[in-house]
């Protein structure tokens, strides 16, 4: 069978599957894991923009999805806006922002860019919690909204309720949807570009392209992805502080595009899903889980610098051939 | 033919009425399994981790005495304590697995407001019983959400009473350093600086600090130019230990009063006795065994021996929860139907067992806002031990309609 | 007048361990072009360390400083060889990456050790002196001196001795060191040693003066690469100089505008200098 047909059809099927998850999974509990994990693809395939395409890392990732996440809160909640109004204003409001992340940051390379990158993450956690006035500091906002009911071809889509189900569709729609968005990227001639610079940025800026651009056009992507899904987040949980959004969480994207392979777009959807589940099957103890992520990270990085997906893909490729010979 | 029938069928009547009894008595004897959701780890440890080990110990006094006999059966309590490291999101998953996967339908703990709302905000849709613990946002209660009850005033209850009290002792002109940014602590403050100004005094500077502050010597130097006539501290006790020794060593001779909470042991370990000589607590009249009764000095003489350290003063408000549990399950004699037992709890007197000292509203423990109420207390330091110096007078009924009206708000 | 001077008294101690940190960066950015940012961390286990030889032990502070300083050699050495050189020649970022890998393992590794509770270590040095309204902590002013000693030390072992010869020339170009014969690998070590020694006794120095707890040695990494920032990544008076700087203004922020915002003070430092004079106060590149 012609391989393009074979991984079409398996694609399908993992579409398929996904939209009838919810009648499958009968927990709660993992249905809210998963809703989580694909709200953490969203986060995940803008750092594997900035940090895979590109090759800068940025760990200022959660800061951004912070910023999502109180711009749509606040609107909903103290403006009464619809929550689909805040929705796709937030991605916009966080690309604003993050042009004035970025200006600075883009300036230096490297090293640099990451610790200045670190420092605004930094910043911006400080400002959500000492702004307590307007963000209700560490107490938080509570009774964040879902979602207005939708009605949809006469079904009336409901989205509070305990059983999530539409919410895990909106959440599914938009994680097709970011990695729809790095897939239309990585393949333009933007996306050549982006990879140009990972791999010799010097050359790319010889060669007379205007590297600062670029960077800032993916830099300015991933923020907005980061914002989105930090407004599903928000809308989700219906309770929301500053906690989420420190630069913990930031290590943990840039372990997610690690560990599911950097540059690829299946690798941030792996990564994402093994950041959720791994600490609630890790639930051993704190210090373990920290150690054992260092750790992978570590070994990660000197062995497998690509990533898991890479490696299964070369795994395959070897199955194939290997299989290919014993015909 | 006929005798051996008969017989028969008497031996047949009893053997069949032997197993009923055997399977009924072991029927009876079952298991409840509750679950606690506290920061066990990270900077709310110190106000999690004690208030599960007191759960923990209450349940096993309550099955070593027999378990909770809830209507014809028996429980023995089961206790599964999940870390949230003070954080929402891991609050929220890990009472859902409470509630998914292990099935707990009752709820213990929660040291710490932000993830407290996190899972106060959904819990309404659960059929689930919550009693919330050391978390001292007013908004936990005032949502007034029907299965949510917590043993704790809010802080605000508590300010007002220090307010009072520090006007009479003629402070004119206070300072206040605090971790601001912390709604409860701003909810005191606001209380105090009403109940102050009532008699003439007034707040002259309000400097902030984070929970993971260490170094306030710049707030310090700042209010010290001021001349303040009095101090007030409020925060977590990791920091405020500081404030206090830095204080002393910025020369600061002032009368220093504090909302913080901590126990002898947690203080030492950062500021020596001399550096927090006369410092006072202001708080509800949580565990100083001069203050409270039998029930609390068994309570500290039983928690030391067993964790091998001093029980946290806000700990007992989590014990309490199990005997709140143990006798609202008793009286509505089902441990299953939790509306039966949240009507129980509604109508509840203060448990003979509990170790805080609470204030019944309308001869109830809990008030209509589902919030029970503790005496405030002046706490005093001397030679290196909290000693209880008198009561706070503080108004429950006043302030349980007050927290009614901001229901919604 | 006497609160402008006690607040930059109160911030000098704290710009003296910044000092040692941003020392401990820079000399493994300078002359190996690793941002080690694993570095606060390593900070905060030689402070722990000190506690428990200084608590559970009995000795005396420095001694058990001392004692912990030679630990985290040891530690920086296994650093070095373990984890850092088999990234030596591959993309910076992979380092980065293991710095940032470094960082959760040893942050796991202190939790593990020693516990989520904060530490204090308790010192003698409890004496105040008043001079003309300014209190002076007796502790605040051994923090100083102490930091002095150890930079003098290392600048002397940098400028007089053969090792010091080798790290400088490699600082200067690698590849004509190792034409000159110098063995890189040892330097290597040589530079973590030292700089991990010197994190080990920050780390020690907060651990009296506050307090060590998780999630400290993140903020002391973040704030020393402002430092480095500020004063020219790779320049060691740089490093001193804006230690200094940036515990002062801390201190002056906090006392004079906000103390909610004090520690975004480093953070704003560091943007600014990065978008005005990138190359820091006293850098060269």
């Amino acid at each position: 069978m012609n391989p393009k047909i074979l991984s079409s059809i398996g694609l399908a099927a993992l579409l398929v599957g996904a939209f009838a998850l919810p009648q499958l999974v009968t927990v709660p509990y993992f249905m809210h894991l998963i809703i989580l994990a694909l709200i953490w693809v969203i986060l995940a395939q803008g750092q594997n923009l900035i940090q895979g395409f590109v090759g800068y890392v940025s760990i200022a990732q959660a800061g951004f999805m912070g910023i999502g996440a109180y711009f749509s809160t606040l609107l909903s909640v103290k403006l009464g806006w619809s929550v689909w109004t805040t929705l796709w204003l937030t991605p916009l409001f966080t690309t604003l922002v993050s042009v004035l992340v970025g200006y600075p940051s883009l300036r230096v390379k490297g090293h640099y860019f990451a610790i200045v990158t670190l420092a605004y993450n930094m910043v911006i956690f400080t400002i959500l919690l000492t702004y307590s006035s307007v963000t209700g500091g560490e107490a938080g906002i509570s009774n964040v909204p879902r979602p207005p009911e939708l009605s949809v071809w006469g079904w009336v889509v409901n989205f509070e309720g305990k059983s999530n189900t539409a919410y895990y569709i909106l959440v599914l729609l938009s994680a097709l949807l970011a990695t729809g968005i790095c897939a239309i990227i990585l393949h333009s001639r933007v996306g050549r570009v982006l990879v140009a610079i990972r791999q010799n940025e010097s050359l790319a800026e010889a060669m007379g392209v205007s590297t600062w651009r670029y960077k800032l056009f993916a830099f300015v992507v991933s923020a907005g992805l980061a914002g989105f899904a930090g407004a599903l987040y928000a809308h989700y949980i219906g309770f929301l502080n500053p906690e989420p959004f420190g630069v913990d969480q930031s290590l943990n994207a840039i372990l997610a595009v690690i560990l599911g392979g950097s540059g690829t777009l299946a690798g941030p959807v792996v990564g994402a899903f093994a950041v959720t589940f791994l600490p609630e099957y890790l639930r051993i103890a704190d210090s373990y889980r920290l150690v054992t992520y260092g750790f992978i990270l570590v070994v990660a990085t000197i062995f497998l610098p690509r990533g898991l997906v890479p490696v299964a893909q070369d795994l395959l490729t070897r199955a194939k051939a290997l299989l290919g010979k014993n015909k | 033919m006929k005798v051996l029938n008969k017989r028969f069928v008497v031996a047949a009547m009893v053997s069949a009425l032997g197993t009923g009894w055997g399977l009924s008595a072991f029927a009876a004897e079952k298991e409840l399994v509750i679950g606690v959701n506290d920061a066990l780890t990270g900077p709310g440890a110190v106000y999690g981790l004690p208030q599960s080990n007191a759960v923990q110990m209450a349940a096993e006094e309550i099955n070593a005495r027999g378990g909770i006999k809830a209507g014809a059966d028996n429980y023995k309590l089961k206790v599964i304590s999940n870390d949230d490291k003070a954080n929402p999101t891991e609050a929220t998953n890990s009472v859902r697995k409470l509630i998914d996967r292990d099935g707990v339908k009752y709820l213990l703990g929660f040291c710490c407001s932000g993830s407290t709302s996190a899972v106060a905000s959904f819990i309404e849709k659960e059929n689930v019983v919550m009693l919330v613990g050391n978390a001292a946002e007013r908004a936990i209660t005032a949502k007034g959400t029907p299965n949510l009850f917590r043993t704790r005033p809010p802080a605000d209850f508590t300010g007002a009473a220090a307010g009072t009290f520090v006007g009479k002792r003629g402070a004119k002109n206070v300072a206040v350093i605090g971790s601001l940014d912390v709604s409860f602590y701003t909810q005191y403050l606001e209380a105090f600086e009403r109940e102050l100004a009532k008699s003439g005094g007034k707040i002259v500077a309000k400097e902030t600090f984070g929970l993971k502050d260490r170094d306030m010597t710049p707030q310090l130097t700042k209010v010290r130019a001021l001349n303040p006539d009095a101090l007030l501290v409020l925060g977590y006790v990791e920091p405020a230990a500081f404030v206090y020794r830095q204080a002393t060593e910025l020369g600061m001779k002032l009368p220093r009063y504090g909302f913080t909470s901590g126990s002898e042991e947690q203080f030492l370990k950062v500021a020596s006795s001399e550096q927090m000589e006369g410092v006072w607590d202001l708080r509800p009249t949580e565990l100083t065994i001069e203050a409270l009764d039998a029930n609390a000095k068994t309570y500290v003489t039983n928690y030391t021996k067993k964790f091998g350290a001093a029980p946290s003063p806000s700990s007992p408000y989590a014990y309490d929860q199990v005997y709140v549990l143990k006798n609202a399950i008793e009286a509505a004699g089902n441990a299953d139907d939790t509306k039966k037992v949240l009507a129980a709890i509604r109508t509840l007197a203060v448990p003979k067992e509990a170790v805080m000292k609470y204030l019944p509203t309308n001869g109830t423990m809990f008030d209509g806002n589902g919030q029970a109420y503790t005496s405030n207390g002046a706490f005093q330091w001397q030679k290196g031990k909290w000693i209880y110096v008198s009561d706070l007078p503080s108004d429950t009924k006043v302030y349980s309609e007050f927290l009614r009206s901001i229901r919604g708000k | 007048m006497t609160e402008i001077l006690q607040q930059a008294l109160n911030g000098l101690a704290i710009g003296a361990v910044y000092t040692l940190i941003a020392l401990g960066l820079t000399v493994v950015f300078g002359i190996l072009g690793i941002a080690h940012f694993a570095h606060g961390s390593v900070a905060m286990f030689g402070g722990y360390l000190t506690f428990v030889f200084s608590d559970r032990w009995g000795l005396p502070f420095f001694a058990a400083m001392g004692l912990a300083m030679l630990a985290g050699a040891v530690l920086g050495l296994l650093i070095e060889r373990l984890a850092y050189r088999p990234v030596r020649d591959a993309p910076h970022i992979n380092a980065f990456i293991i710095a940032l890998g470094l960082t959760m393992m040893t942050e796991g590794m202190n939790l593990l050790l020693f516990g989520a509770d904060q530490v204090v270590i308790q010192t003698p040095y409890r004496g105040v002196f008043n001079v003309a309204g300014i209190a002076i902590a007796e502790l605040r002013v051994l923090v100083i001196l102490t930091a002095c000693v150890l930079i003098g030390v290392i600048a002397l072992l940098i400028s007089r001795t053969k090792t010091g010869k080798s790290i400088r020339a490699v600082a200067q170009n690698r590849q004509a060191a190792v034409l000159m014969g110098v063995n890189v690998n040892r330097v290597s070590l040589v530079v973590f040693a030292i700089s991990s020694a010197l994190g080990v006794s920050a780390g020690a120095l907060i651990g009296a003066l506050l307090a060590i707890a998780p999630g400290v040695g993140e903020g002391l990494a973040v704030k020393g690469f402002a430092v480095l920032i500020l004063g020219g990544l790779g320049s060691i008076p740089g490093a001193i100089v804006g230690g200094l700087i940036l515990g002062v203004s801390e201190a002056m922020a906090a006392g004079f505008i906000s103390s909610a915002y004090k520690d975004v003070i480093a953070f704003l430092v560091m943007i600014v200098v990065l978008l005005f004079r990138p190359e820091g106060l006293l850098g060269k590149r």
